[in-house]
């Protein structure tokens, strides 16, 4: 089991360090700083500008597989990711961003899988029911309610109930304020800022794992096993909760921890709207600063995301199915 | 008598569905008695499960049920689910078709047992769990208790379904229903599934009610027969009269159409013209009135209840069979035909009630059989897996020789079957006959020619106009999304036979399958399974092969269906000259069918020979096990013959190992002394001539 | 061995549709006419179905009706709210925004058919082809899959439209690249299914070559799958679109797309919050009716589908 885990860990170092490199070359190719000091008033010296790029190693005019060279020594030796056009670190970014965009994104990521599967369930043994349709309408609409309108409408109508009450409820800017201090004032100005964007993320993501639960429990809802169990003197709810749902979560559970990485884009927008200085908004700056570096950093945490949300699939269904368990 | 345990009155089940309310089950009446077993005959769609599911309250809420199903007195239908779910798994437990997905396949079996004994029993877990193995000893399970915290699929299909008797004797309940319980098992494993079946009955004191299709299994075990059609019971009787003296058409023709494996080839099957009605807005009259060869005219007005018929066997019945004792019998004899009693003995007014169809002759047999042209030749065929453990953790293990040094030949005009066990390598020897690989060290001679020596596609699509092959399910081996044009056309395009040929030829084949040429524009999903299954063989015959190989090729179809299919593939090696190499596990359909007969046992014959003289002279210890867990459709003879049930399942044949194959399950074995049975464990028998039989070779060192 | 099992038993029938067309060759209905039927019967799809004609006709019509051009500015209007002139209000450079939003949603409709036909086929050939012939042929694919499932494809998406100027069949050309290879590992695992058919395994013993058996056979079998992968895919492309034109990655001015729209007009939400309703509207009809389509579409070819008929 171990053994069989360590490759596939391996295969995916393999295939983060490949997909990694290769951004490399694509954002050296596409990405232009020079441009960043185009129009300039007054205008930068050209050996100004080619000082400041050599010196975060992004300047088109050294040759690309050096720069590369020396990229790749940076990061395998000294686990150093570069600086920006600035000079900024990008090691000093990420550092602090991760944290911003987890808070954020875990915490989205249990509240979605909670009430998917609970509405999941809930649905699943009253198919057809008013509630059921009621459930499936509504999830549909969410789920494809686009995440910039969904994040904007939320905005104005928080907007609204703050001008309503006259006091600042929710901030609809920034992960924290500056000037509070203590431990629970700390702790509710974190809420305050939390709860528009995860509002955000619940709303347009629960409904795909409420989908994916439905179908799944249907299926086993429709098994031999879940007709033996009932023959066995079970009534229809307990065989539901006894063995129907049992094999229904695998599945499930492979689904959410695939869904992970996908999150941390998806946050790309919610971020970038609720001013959160996460992972997803220095996506979008990096772009925007043609900060090579920085995006190369952001394409191999996006990597990363993916293999851990695979490696805790693999394990997850390791745990969870004896078949595969006991091979 | 005393009161009836389980008494079902005029029980009507229907379903919606988009092409109106199918009425799957239309006034069904029985009595049950304790201790007693009532067989359930029928074919699919007939209504017999759903009579079933009925009694268990476990049909899908769309179903509509009405009538009255009394359990000791109590009526059961309109119980909500929490007061039904008290009766189920404690008065009446069921055992279902599939054992290999009936048992939750995340958790443990003793897991599950304990969990029925502790729906009803308020007892402590640990006395759960000891009762749980006592279950799994009575069922023969060894081990049991390691055993208990294996997981399903660390059991085979035949264990799988002990632990659901288990389950189901785990609260003794007073009726157990068995839902074609040994349906998906090989006939081995069949006739232990039925003695383990009869084990809890005899140890619960429960009644019992037998669904099955296989009037061999009804015969073997039940009291009294209810026969269902379209929905309806059409005939009720003591075993013995349903068997002996039945006097509806449709039982009679059920019993006509099956092939058996006590009677030598030769005497043509009885096919019941057409398809069961669909259960939708019937037309009033009897509903198997399309299909009966007696049927008249007021057959059409008014449907036939179920009354009472004399209960009589017929002198010629009690002349041959015996004076049969009277029985104590839930059921009167009854039928449900306005003609009933002009019937006897299978015959009315002096006639058979289904005349018996010509079959023309073999102009072939005529010449002896060496002085045919052989059309198909294996010479130490084999085929090797690797073995691979692990749904996600893939490692090898070692490997499985699936086949392992199979020969034989095929004469122009003769039918070759193999049969086996599930397992024993059949399928795999006909799937690299029909790849067409050069074979692992042997040879194969298709027509003369040796697929060793093709070296080019094109080659190899030449060979392919001479070998075809007819699928076992007919439902998947033709792609529903063409027409029945291009499905029988297709063969003859991929050897690039010019258009207007093909044309030509795919009304001709349609003719010459028994299907109406006017219908070459339909999709499938317009044919019945019957229908299907000669389409796929029309598709086989396009391109004039020598040989077809047939994969079970009527396993898949009703009783009534099969016998059609079955003359028409007679017919058709008749009028052709075909040559049939025909895999299958029905012993009976093999004897009708085959010429010569090859049994197949991990991966290698164990007995080769002419059909007639290998079944009724069987040498193998396997062939013979084999013969006799063919059951009957014959009371008597089913109920006093020999019977030689194997121990154990059939082994996986990884190992090579050393010694005769079949040593784990051998009853003879056990019968030798110590230096004959150390030959058995360290010799490979040979397949050899019989002192005696030319054409009878079988592997066995002490027979 | 397989008794073929009675019909309506609990998790026994397989397909209603196959039974009940099995078991009555007088009295058929075909799949098509079943799926239109219970297609028809879902409400919510027939509205989702109606709404996206109306918007289609929308998209091809409105400029007929409409009086202005959606790159004409007036500059006696600027920056108001609806009219009876600018029936949907002007932005701050005077654009009709009516005009704007009919011209958006073309783009935003182009886009999304366009990616969607492309990757499905795309798809369908990669997918079902690498199940039929296994080995190495499909390994090689896998890995491609596998591998585009770890880049980023969104950061790709970005780098690579950010260079292309804002043009949006350039835009589409990118979105497929990046969209294809999901869908195509649904295809490839629904295939190998498929691929144990026996009428495949009989293809092939007849000869007939693997190509044409992918064509005729596989891809054919996956015919419902795919026109939900279509239908979804429009969906995923608008919202994509939508995603990277909000971020400034997408269709660049002058052109406008309805995701460039809606980003112009959530700078200016407070001061002219026409400026993104309209758009945002637009965009969630477009988005929620296909949705509602595809769910029709998933129910009707249910096989499990229990919505119809009454007892």
């Amino acid at each position: 089991m171990v053994r069989y885990l360590g490759r596939r860990l391996v295969g995916w170092l393999v295939m983060i360090f490949v997909a990694t490199n290769l951004t490399y070359f694509l954002a050296s190719f596409y990405l232009d700083p020079r441009s960043n000091y185009a129009g300039r008033r007054p205008p930068v010296p050209e050996e100004t500008i080619n000082a400041t790029l050599s010196a975060a190693n992004i300047n088109d005019q050294d040759p690309i597989l050096s720069r590369w060279w020396h990229w790749l020594e940076g990061v395998v030796a000294h686990w150093n990711w570069g600086t920006s056009p600035i000079g900024d670190s990008v090691n000093g970014q990420i550092g602090f961003r991760i944290w911003v965009s987890a808070e954020l994104v875990l915490g989205a990521t249990i509240l979605v899988t909670l009430l998917g599967v609970a509405l999941g369930v809930y649905t699943a043994a009253r198919q057809y029911s008013a509630a059921d349709r009621v459930a499936q309408g509504s999830s549909i609409i969410t789920l494809n309610i686009p995440v910039v309108v969904a994040a904007l409408v939320v905005v104005i109508l928080a907007i609204k109930v703050n001008q309503a009450t006259g006091s600042t409820i929710f901030y609809v800017v920034g992960s924290q304020s500056l000037d509070v201090h203590g431990f629970l004032p700390v702790l509710l100005d974190r809420l305050q800022h939390l709860i528009l964007p995860t509002i955000v993320l619940v709303l347009t993501g629960y409904a795909s794992v409420h989908f994916l639960q439905r179908t799944l429990l249907l299926d086993s809802l429709g098994t031999d096993y879940v007709r033996t169990a009932r023959a066995k003197g079970l009534t229809r709810q307990q065989a539901i909760r006894r063995h129907a749902l049992r094999t229904s979560l695998i599945p499930t559970a492979t689904n959410v921890a695939f869904s992970i990485p996908a999150l941390f884009t998806g946050a790309v927008l919610t971020e970038s709207i609720f001013g959160w200085q996460g992972m997803g908004q220095y996506f979008a700056t990096t772009l925007r600063t043609n900060d090579i570096n920085g995006v190369v950093a952001v394409a191999a945490f996006g990597a990363a995301m993916t293999a851990i949300g695979a490696m805790l699939a693999d394990i997850a269904v390791v745990v969870l199915d004896p078949r595969v368990r006991l091979g | 008598m005393s009161d009836p345990l389980l008494s079902v009155r005029d029980l009507k089940v229907s379903f919606p569905s988009e092409a109106g309310r199918v009425d799957a089950v239309r006034g069904v009446s029985f009595d049950l008695h304790p201790g007693k077993t009532l067989g359930i005959v029928g074919e699919s769609g007939s209504g017999k499960s759903v009579t079933s599911l009925a009694v268990m309250g476990l049909l899908s809420e769309s179903a509509r049920v009405e009538g009255s199903v009394r359990l000791g007195g109590r009526e059961l239908l309109g119980l909500s689910d929490k007061d039904m779910s008290g009766i189920r798994g404690k008065d009446v437990a069921m055992v279902f078709q599939d054992p290999l997905s009936s048992l939750t396949p995340v958790f443990p079996i003793g897991r599950q047992i304990v969990e029925a004994i502790r729906i009803h029993q308020d007892v402590s877990p640990k006395a759960a769990a000891d009762r749980a193995i006592d279950l799994l000893r009575l069922v023969g399970i060894p081990r049991p208790e390691t055993r208990l915290k294996a997981f399903p699929h660390e059991f085979s299909g035949g264990m799988r379904q002990r632990v659901m008797i288990a389950m189901a004797m785990a609260n003794d309940p007073k009726l157990i229903i068995a839902d074609e319980p040994t349906t998906a098992l090989d006939v081995t494993i069949q006739a232990q599934i039925l003695e383990v079946l009869k084990t809890a009955q005899a140890e619960t004191g429960a009644a019992v009610i037998m669904i099955t299709h296989d009037l061999g299994v009804v015969a073997g075990s039940a009291d009294d027969v209810l026969v269902m059609y379209a929905g309806r019971a059409v005939e009720t009787a003591p075993v013995n009269e349903a068997f002996y003296a039945p006097r509806m058409p449709y039982t009679i023709g059920l019993l006509e159409a099956i092939p058996r494996v006590d009677t030598p080839r030769g005497r043509p099957l009885v096919p019941i013209a057409g398809n069961p009605p669909l259960l939708i807005d019937l037309p009033p009259g009897c509903p198997y009135v399309a299909r009966c060869p007696i049927a008249i005219d007021a057959c059409r007005e008014k449907e036939p209840d179920l009354l009472p018929v004399a209960s009589d066997l017929g002198a010629r019945v009690v002349a041959e069979v015996g004076e049969v004792p009277g029985q104590d019998s839930d059921l009167d004899h009854r039928a449900a035909c306005i003609r009933a009693h002009e019937i006897a003995d299978r015959r009315i007014g002096g006639q058979p009630v289904y005349p018996v169809p010509e079959v023309p002759e073999n102009r072939l047999a005529a010449v002896p059989r060496e002085e045919r042209p052989t059309v198909l030749e294996a010479r130490n065929l084999r085929k090797e897996f690797p073995l691979v453990r692990g749904a996600v953790l893939k490692r090898k293990v070692g490997t499985v020789h699936a086949v392992d040094g199979v020969s034989f030949d095929i004469r122009q005009g003769e039918t070759l079957a193999i049969v086996g066990e599930s397992g024993s390598g059949k399928t795999t020897t006909l799937l690299e006959i029909m790849n067409l690989s050069a074979p692992e060290g042997g040879d194969l001679i298709v027509g003369g020619v040796s697929t060793a020596s093709l070296s080019k596609a094109r080659e190899q699509r030449a060979l392919r106009r001479d070998l075809q092959m007819v699928f076992q399910d007919p439902a998947s081996a033709i792609d529903p999304r063409l027409t029945v044009f291009d499905i029988i056309a297709e063969p003859m395009q991929a050897i690039g036979t010019p258009k207007d040929e093909v044309d030509a030829r795919v009304s001709e084949l349609m003719e010459l399958v028994g299907l109406d040429p006017a219908q070459i524009d339909r999709f499938p999903a317009a044919f019945s399974g019957g229908q299907r299954q000669r389409i796929g063989i029309a598709r086989a015959l396009s391109t004039n092969p020598k040989v077809v190989v047939l994969d079970e090729p009527v396993s898949a179809l009703d009783v009534s269906i099969q016998a059609g299919v079955i003359n028409l593939l007679d017919e058709l090696k008749a009028k052709l000259g075909l040559s049939y190499l025909f895999v299958a596990h029905d012993l009976s359909v093999v004897r009708h069918l085959a010429d010569r007969v090859a049994v197949m046992y991990l991966g290698a014959f164990v007995e080769h020979g002419d059909v007639d003289t290998v079944f009724d002279d069987p040498r193998h210890p396997y062939t013979q096990a084999l013969i006799s867990a063919i059951p009957l459709p014959d009371p008597i003879k089913e109920r006093t013959r020999e019977r030689v049930v194997l121990r154990g399942d059939l082994p996986s044949p990884t190992d090579q190992a050393t010694g005769c194959r079949f040593v784990s399950r051998c009853p003879l074995h056990l019968t030798l002394d110590s230096s004959q049975q150390q030959k058995c464990r360290e010799v490979v028998p040979e397949l050899t001539r019989g002192s005696d039989q030319a054409d009878h070779l079988h592997a066995c060192h002490f027979r | 061995m397989t008794e073929v099992r009675d019909p309506h038993v609990v998790g026994g029938i397989d397909d209603p549709a196959a039974v009940l067309v099995d078991a009555a060759p007088r009295r058929r209905l075909s799949k098509r006419r079943l799926y239109l039927r219970r297609f028809l019967r879902n409400r919510p799809a027939v509205a989702g179905a109606v709404i996206f004609v109306l918007l289609v006709l929308f998209a091809l019509l409105g400029n007929v009706i409409g009086s202005y051009d959606y790159l004409a500015t007036d500059f006696v209007n600027i920056a108001t709210g609806p009219t009876a002139d600018h029936w949907f209000g002007t932005n701050q450079a005077g654009n009709d925004l009516y005009a704007q939003t009919v011209h958006g949603l073309q783009r935003s409709l182009a886009i999304a058919l366009i990616v969607s036909v492309l990757s499905t086929i795309i798809s369908a050939l990669v997918g079902a082809s690498a199940a039929y012939f296994g080995g190495l042929y499909e390994r090689g694919w896998l890995l491609v899959i596998h591998f585009l499932m770890v880049v980023p494809t969104f950061l790709l998406l970005a780098l690579l439209s950010n260079s292309s100027g804002g043009d949006w069949r350039v835009i589409a050309l990118i979105l497929t690249l990046t969209s294809w290879f999901y869908a195509a590992r649904t295809i490839w695992t629904m295939s190998l299914s498929l691929r144990e058919r026996d009428f495949v395994t009989a293809a092939r013993f007849m000869g007939v070559p693997g190509i044409k058996i992918v064509v005729r056979h596989i891809i054919p079998g996956l015919s419902s799958l795919l026109i939900l992968q279509f239908t979804l895919g429009v969906v995923g492309t608008v919202m994509a679109e939508t995603g990277l034109s909000f971020l400034g990655f997408g269709v660049k001015a002058p052109d406008v797309s309805l995701g460039s729209l809606i980003s112009e007009g959530a700078d200016q939400v407070s001061s002219s919050p026409w400026l993104f309703y309209f758009p945002a509207a637009t965009l969630t009809l477009l988005t929620v009716s296909m949705a509602l389509i595809a769910d029709g579409l998933r129910d009707a070819i249910d096989p499990n589908s229990a919505s119809g008929g009454t007892a």
